[in-house]
């Protein structure tokens, strides 16, 4: 019976200390808290807000792209940094010879860098230029037919076939770096493969 | 002579009007930068969430009848959207999904989805009997065989084309439903290479 009546005291003892800091702890508390909390809140929304128009810009006007790979040589190298615009793509002004940035037809979480040989309805060469009999295949509605500058080192549509419009994700037009290479991009190496329409 | 003693020179009245006018454009300058300010701030956010977290849209057509659209065009039902759920373009046999149409990209289509990458699916009308979807494609169909521009007609879709998973049914409220994922027994793939995370039917 005794201990417990100690206790107590010892327990009663330590909440009356407590009790003589009280408003000031609750003050500092209060502060504290008022504005931690507040400048949370502020930078949560200002990041929130930054993000969005990242994101309007990158979907809907342009952004800087760096190119891997070497399917696109000698036009872009491996490692190259170059600025695409969406705008084309939104207003359907993308045309024969564009490079363009599209969603990979068999991977949809990565990228691919080609040039638009022909649009839909244009007749594709699609035998190898050593052959003798010439086969040709018209671009489906709604697609288009990509290949790499660098056609030994190039998987694009003579191997996945044409690519659907939609895909389509933006169109490069300037290259920044390296610094040798700035500028407005070249003309495709190959000559014309498609006859037109 | 100083700028005080000029001040006090000029009539009372004239003071009171030229206070009036400064305070107007005081007025409409700051109604001004509030507006811009509020712009800049609520259109990228609006137009974040409606392209990547949900938005709202009507069905038209009898492709996705008796599902969508059993009244024809006389009631067209609104569906909600849902982007988010896409995000990793990870969808399941049985959801109903809008996808961007391979035929005309200024068209978005609403459709089941019947096989996912692998599956070998039975085909309706399709030029081969007997498709085997490749990687990195789904097979969709409308739930009305015959009056649906599908798979059927253009062959598997790329995963890239898909806009978002139609989760409900808004409008009209008699219609208010939660859309569920279910692949009628006869349209299931032949063989199927990948598992469904809930199995079915």
């Amino acid at each position: 019976m005794s201990v417990i009546w100690i206790r107590a005291e010892e327990v009663k003892h330590l909440f009356m200390s407590l009790g003589h800091l009280g408003p000031w702890w609750q003050s500092l508390h209060r502060t504290m808290l008022r504005g931690i909390l507040g400048k949370t809140f502020r930078l949560v929304g200002y990041t929130i807000q930054y993000a969005c128009i990242a994101h309007c810009t990158f979907e809907y006007v342009g952004g800087v792209v760096m190119c891997s790979g070497p399917s696109m040589e000698p036009t872009i190298q491996n490692s190259d940094i170059v600025c695409a615009e969406n705008l084309s793509r939104h207003f359907y002004g993308i045309q024969r010879g564009d490079i363009v940035i599209a969603k990979s037809p068999s991977d949809p979480k990565s990228n691919i860098c080609k040039r638009v040989i022909g649009l839909e309805g244009d007749k594709i060469l699609t035998s190898h230029p050593s052959d003798f009999f010439k086969s040709h295949n018209y671009v489906p509605t709604g697609h288009v037919w990509l290949e790499g500058d660098n056609l030994q080192n190039s998987t694009d549509s003579r191997y996945y076939g044409p690519v659907p419009y939609g895909l389509i994700r933006g169109r490069i037009f300037f290259k920044i770096w390296p610094l040798s290479d700035f500028g407005f991009l070249r003309d495709s190496p190959n000559g014309h493969r498609s006859p037109g329409d | 002579m100083s700028h005080l003693q000029m001040l006090s020179r000029i009539p009372r009245p004239l003071r009171t009007l030229e206070r009036g006018m400064a305070q107007s454009q005081g007025w409409v300058k700051r109604y001004f930068r509030a507006f811009c300010k509020g712009f800049f701030v609520a259109v990228p956010v609006a137009v974040t969430f409606l392209d990547r977290v949900a938005c709202v849209a009507r069905v038209e057509g009898a492709s996705m009848q008796p599902s969508l659209n059993p009244g024809g065009s006389q009631s067209s039902d609104v569906v909600l959207l849902n982007h988010w759920k896409v995000r990793n373009f990870e969808v399941q046999r049985g959801d109903i999904v809008s996808l961007v149409s391979p035929k005309n990209p200024e068209q978005k289509i609403i459709k089941r989805v019947i096989a996912l990458e692998g599956d070998i699916v039975k085909t309706i009308g399709h030029k081969n009997r007997y498709v085997k979807v490749p990687r990195g494609h789904i097979w969709v169909e409308g739930d009305h065989h015959g009056h649906s521009f599908d798979s059927n007609s253009f062959g598997p879709v790329s995963l890239g084309l898909l806009h978002a998973h139609a989760t409900h049914i808004l409008w009209p409220p008699e219609r208010w439903q939660k859309l569920e994922s279910v692949l009628p027994p006869e349209r299931l793939p032949v063989q199927s290479e990948k598992e469904s995370l809930h199995g079915s039917p």
